[in-house]
């Protein structure tokens, strides 16, 4: 059995007056994908805003990681102003470099840039404007940017929305090779049973509160229609 | 600083400018340009990314009751600086906190926070103008480079290479901040301090500069520049330099109207920003390929 990295103990997050989340308890094991499905409106991205730390909750999240371990984070919406003239090169830059991106990419960056792009499939393309992609290669951008430095927790909010089937091989390739090779925890928001069933080791399916947690296929087939 | 004054005038005479072009305060208004322009137009791309357009109004407007307070307390009208800093600062860290606190959205907020200053500004102004004429306010509402001292143009370059120093300093932090909150915290990125960061730097280098571009324009700015820019530019590099680059030319150009047509700096500058901005705008449009996008 494995150790868990991250256990959330009667979690709950209240919006306006609303319960969005109500006694999550829930232990997610090193080392896994722990696919969470569910409705619209189930809370599935609240609960990973709620992991990060981003809103108030109540309850307890427990993070098992290493000290300084990095933190990954892939997110459903990326409302960025699209005209605004920022190339991917320097997006990803942003983080990986104390000198201002606006005065030029050092030559570490650069090369960290480029193999990044090509991990996620992107190749050559640095010079490229974030806001001329279409919505798959914009995702495809994000992943790049959660997975360095290789984070011991990636949190991602539907990555494969927008992929076409190559893209989503490619990011189910990447995803189970943090997982095997550098034992990364994954948790992952997704509406793609198909996905699910290929790399998830764990799924729960939440609506407001667990409503049932364990293996994909049998979680799967007790949920039915509801999660879809 | 007379050195400056006696380059400047062998210039002008040099490049056959007119007589209204060779005087001191001109000097002293090209000076003040040269080393606001790089600046309010090097903040400007990062305004215009945190979509603080609306925010740097109210900072304006807050500009003139800060100056009215200072007035009504019995400072010097050429000496108001404390009381405009003060007033703004106050003015711009609360409106971050309630814009973060509050769940109406920020233009609502910020709109409201406008009119409470422009309220209070004008109640003020009844009383300041007890005591001095409205024409000497004018000059701060709308910027004249009559009003500017040696002591305002050392002001500027000692705050302007500190308030540059802290935005390159910050500069990655701002903008991953600008582009996605949830991500930048995720990636470690202070992002309550750079918010609270960020306006207490736009307000200094707004306050700094109320003397030639007036209370009322000095929006524009830290605003059309980056406007402009984004016709144009295709990286954040190009972005920086073409802001300042528009906000330089616009600067002189406004002053050069501003002496020979004897009408307001501030408001002379801004019409040159504009038009900056118009000359762009098709040039924008034809290199994104597709000139029939709104």
């Amino acid at each position: 059995m494995s150790e868990s990295a991250l256990e959330l103990d009667h979690v709950g997050v209240r919006r306006d007056g609303r319960a969005v989340l109500e006694d999550i308890s829930l232990e997610i094991n090193a080392s896994t994908i722990h696919v969470v499905i569910g409705p619209n409106g189930a809370g599935k991205s609240t609960l990973l805003a709620a992991v990060l730390g981003q809103i108030a909750f109540s309850g307890t999240i427990r993070q098992r990681l290493p000290a300084g371990a990095a933190i990954g984070y892939v997110p459903q919406s990326f409302v960025a102003d699209r005209t605004l003239p920022i190339t991917i090169g320097e997006f990803l830059a942003l983080s990986r470099q104390r000198w201002p991106v606006c005065l030029g990419l050092r030559p570490a960056a650069r090369a960290k840039t480029a193999e990044l792009l090509a991990k996620v499939g992107l190749s050559g393309m640095e010079r490229r404007r974030l806001g001329e992609l279409s919505g798959g290669e914009l995702r495809r951008v994000l992943i790049a940017n959660a997975i360095d430095p290789v984070p011991a927790l990636l949190l991602c909010d539907e990555p494969a929305t927008g992929l076409d089937p190559d893209a989503v091989a490619q990011l189910d390739a990447l995803l189970c090779e943090l997982r095997d090779q550098h034992h990364t925890t994954i948790v992952m928001v997704s509406h793609d049973r198909a996905q699910v069933r290929r790399i998830a080791n764990r799924v729960t399916l939440i609506d407001r509160t667990v409503k049932d947690t364990g293996q994909p296929a049998k979680v799967l087939e007790r949920a039915g229609d509801v999660a879809t | 600083m007379s050195w400056l004054y006696d380059w400047w005038i062998a210039l002008a005479k040099a490049l056959g400018l007119s007589a209204e072009l060779q005087y001191p305060f001109v000097a002293r208004g090209v000076v003040a340009i040269l080393l606001l322009a790089p600046l309010l137009g090097g903040l400007s791309h990062l305004v215009v990314a945190r979509r603080l357009a609306f925010f740097s109004t109210t900072l304006g407007q807050a500009a003139l009751t800060g100056l009215v307070i200072g007035v009504a307390a019995g400072q010097p009208l050429d000496d108001t600086y404390a009381s405009i800093l003060g007033f703004c600062l106050l003015v711009a860290i609360v409106m971050v906190y309630v814009r973060r606190q509050a769940t109406l959205p920020p233009d609502t907020v910020i709109g409201v926070f406008m009119a409470f200053t422009l309220g209070l500004g004008i109640c003020l102004l009844v009383a300041a103008t007890r005591r001095f004429n409205i024409h000497q306010i004018e000059a701060v509402m709308f910027g004249s480079v009559l009003t500017l001292t040696d002591h305002d143009l050392v002001l500027v370059l000692a705050l302007g290479a500190l308030l540059g120093a802290a935005t390159a300093f910050a500069y990655n932090a701002i903008l991953a901040d600008s582009l996605s909150p949830p991500i930048a915290r995720a990636r470690r990125v202070p992002t309550t301090a750079v918010d609270y960061g960020f306006v207490v730097i736009v307000t200094i280098a707004i306050t700094v500069s109320l003397k030639v571009i007036g209370a009322l324009l000095v929006e524009a700015m830290v605003v059309v520049p980056a406007a402009a820019a984004r016709n144009v530019a295709r990286s954040t590099r190009s972005y920086l330099v073409w802001s300042m680059v528009i906000a330089l030319v616009a600067g002189l150009g406004g002053l050069v109207i501003s002496t020979v047509w004897r009408v307001p700096t501030g408001g002379a500058i801004v019409l040159a920003l504009s038009i900056c901005f118009f000359i762009t705008l098709p040039l924008g449009r034809w290199r994104s390929g597709s000139p029939d996008r709104s």
